[in-house]
């Protein structure tokens, strides 16, 4: 299991990548959303919200409406973070369970893809 | 492993698909362009107006249907799901072979309703019957450029459109029987002057008439509850019942055999109904069907393509995205794939070939969700199952050989005759299939594994006690 500072630090490692990337950010035109991440073994939730094509830092527990839920292991989400997983093998796998529409789960895992392959 | 979309214990999403939407996607999917021609396909297997009763034989399969994607969904309520059943109902390489080849029904459907929209409108400006194919590459051209740039048709538009259409076709169907002031022909007799494998025939059509209606479980986790999916599949197959009763009884009712066997036989439907304004308004209600059809044919393909590319079952190229996050190769692949078939079909001139092959492929594939069902009843007994299907073994067991049987049905005949052509499509679309996940997935497997292997972990040791497995993890398959 990992620990919520944990998921914090990677999750700061990734949110810099990402607002590093300027592919990324012009991918992230007109894409303002709130993601609620629920980590299925130690009951943490975070949300993280993606404004003006910079991702945000994360808040700690569920806040606002979201427009995507995901959920996962704490292990999945420290190791997605760093980049060390590759969420589309999870979610195909049924690990990773996902509520929100298509096309924001596409948007999501684009983030974690351009982030660490810059494909 | 997997859950109801709207179980996750966080607030309710900003954006949930509620029942209406539901259902017009659900019947938005199966009411493209290409009913017209299956209906039409259809009412020369039985005599008179009697197509009604095979439209309805063939709804009560589709409840059957209904039941196994009803009870799959509920068990992967995911975008996802065909490949997670499938997965665990079978060996993986035959799970990948089938998908790829029912993937291809949608090149068809996209296809044939860029044919069907693309002999409509050249008909209706007078223009040539080769003008068609012009039309075809335009129309692909612009559902291709709308894709790339990311537009996609809001559900409220879709609701409007789906409903338009039902509406449109139901009343043109009714006034064109009505206005004939003929009284119906046998309309309780299919078998008058037919046979019962006729009737069988037009059976399997019939089920081609309700096809994709499944396709709304790829929506299920955006749906506001989870019951909307099975609930508005069940409405669906009902309001495709209703209009497809009522299109086929009027075709059969005012169509001479050379309308029937037109490219276009809803437009002199529309014409035995209101004249002139009802040929216009039912070319009108074509290209709608096309808008669906293009929106969801190309989303819902070309993101499980890029899916399963970053699966690593695809090449890696599929998964490759343009600045507005759109898998660009699977979307040019589409379009260039679909004008390719629509085209060789307008040349050709043979569109009940793409009927007879499209009908066999939704056999094809209940007969399997069936097979998915009864495995998974057996070695998945205790998950959980919000939507449990009434009867499931013996039903499983009747829907297998049921759709088996269609599936070969349709396969060998086209216009009421015997032909081999769709299911060579079909054992070459297989073939293919086969081959690429036998011969070409391992070697492409290997070197994503080697890939993989050779990018170091990113995360940092943890300083932990002993023992604990997350201290010092081999890297992972899944690493990106």
């Amino acid at each position: 299991m990992a620990s919520a500072e944990e998921i914090v630090e990677a999750y700061a490692a990734w949110r810099d990548r990402c607002n590093a990337n300027e592919r990324l950010r012009r991918m992230l035109r007109g894409w303002d959303r709130v993601v609620h991440l629920e980590a299925t073994d130690t009951g943490d939730r975070f949300t993280v919200t993606v404004h003006e094509q910079t991702v945000g830092e994360l808040a700690a527990d569920a806040v606002g409406a979201p427009d995507l839920v995901v959920t996962a292991t704490s292990e999945d989400f420290a190791d997605l973070f760093w980049g060390d997983l590759n969420p589309s093998e999870k979610y195909m796998s049924g690990e990773i369970v996902l509520a929100g529409s298509q096309e924001d789960v596409m948007r999501l895992d684009a983030l974690s893809m351009v982030a660490f392959l810059d494909q | 492993m997997t859950q109801p979309a709207a179980a996750h214990r966080g607030a309710t999403l900003r954006r949930a698909m509620g029942l209406r939407t539901t259902v017009s996607t659900s019947t938005g999917l199966a009411f493209a362009a290409l009913e017209y021609l299956a209906a039409a396909g259809l009412v020369a297997y039985v005599a008179g107006d009697s197509a009604w009763i095979a439209v309805g034989t063939a709804g009560l399969l589709a409840l059957m249907a209904w039941g196994f994607f009803g009870e799959l969904n509920g068990m992967f309520p995911t975008a996802a799901a065909i490949r997670l059943y499938m997965k665990r109902a079978m060996d993986d390489r035959a799970a990948l072979t089938i998908t790829f080849t029912y993937m291809s029904t949608i090149v068809l459907v996209i296809a044939a309703d860029a044919f069907i929209v693309g002999s409509a409108i050249a008909h209706m400006f007078g223009q040539a019957s080769w003008s068609a194919a012009l039309w075809i590459v335009v129309l692909l051209g612009l559902a291709v450029v709308s894709n790339l740039r990311g537009i996609r048709v809001a559900g409220s538009v879709q609701d409007l459109a789906t409903y338009t259409v039902l509406v449109a076709t139901a009343v043109i169907a009714g006034a064109a029987v009505l206005r004939s002031h003929h009284a119906l022909r046998f309309p309780l007799t299919p078998l008058h002057g037919h046979s019962a494998g006729d009737f069988v025939e037009a059976v399997a059509l019939g089920v081609f008439l309700y096809s994709a209606f499944e396709w709304v479980t790829t929506n299920a986790e955006e749906v506001r509850r989870p019951e909307h999916v099975h609930r508005g599949m069940l409405i669906a197959v009902g309001l495709l019942f209703c209009v497809c009763a009522l299109v086929t009884m009027a075709m059969s009712h005012v169509l001479t055999h050379h309308q029937l066997t037109s490219a276009f036989p809803q437009l002199f439907l529309g014409r035995s109904a209101f004249g002139r304004a009802g040929m216009w308004a039912m070319a009108a209600v074509t290209a709608l069907t096309a808008l669906n059809t293009f929106n969801g044919g190309f989303i819902t393909a070309s993101r499980f393509i890029y899916a399963t590319a970053r699966e690593g079952s695809l090449p890696r190229q599929l998964a490759l995205l343009n600045d507005r996050a759109v898998p660009w190769v699977p979307v040019v692949g589409l379009g260039v794939l679909s004008a390719a078939v629509a085209v060789v079909v307008a040349v050709s001139h043979s569109w009940q070939v793409l009927v007879a092959t499209g009908a066999g492929l939704e056999a094809m594939i209940y007969a399997v969700a069936a097979w998915c069902v009864l495995r998974l009843r057996s070695r998945m007994p205790d998950q959980h199952r919000p939507f449990s299907m009434w009867g499931a073994r013996v039903l499983g067991v009747a829907g297998l050989v049921v759709f088996g049987l269609l599936a070969v049905t349709a396969s060998v005949s086209v216009s009421n005759r015997f032909d081999p052509v769709p299911l060579v499509v079909i054992a070459v679309a297989g073939g293919l299939s086969a081959f690429y996940v036998l011969r070409v997935l391992p070697g492409i497997r290997a070197a994503e594994a080697a890939r993989r292997a050779s990018v170091p972990r990113r995360r940092p040791p943890r300083s932990s006690p002993p023992g604990d497995p997350g201290a010092s993890r081999p890297i992972e398959a899944g690493t990106q």
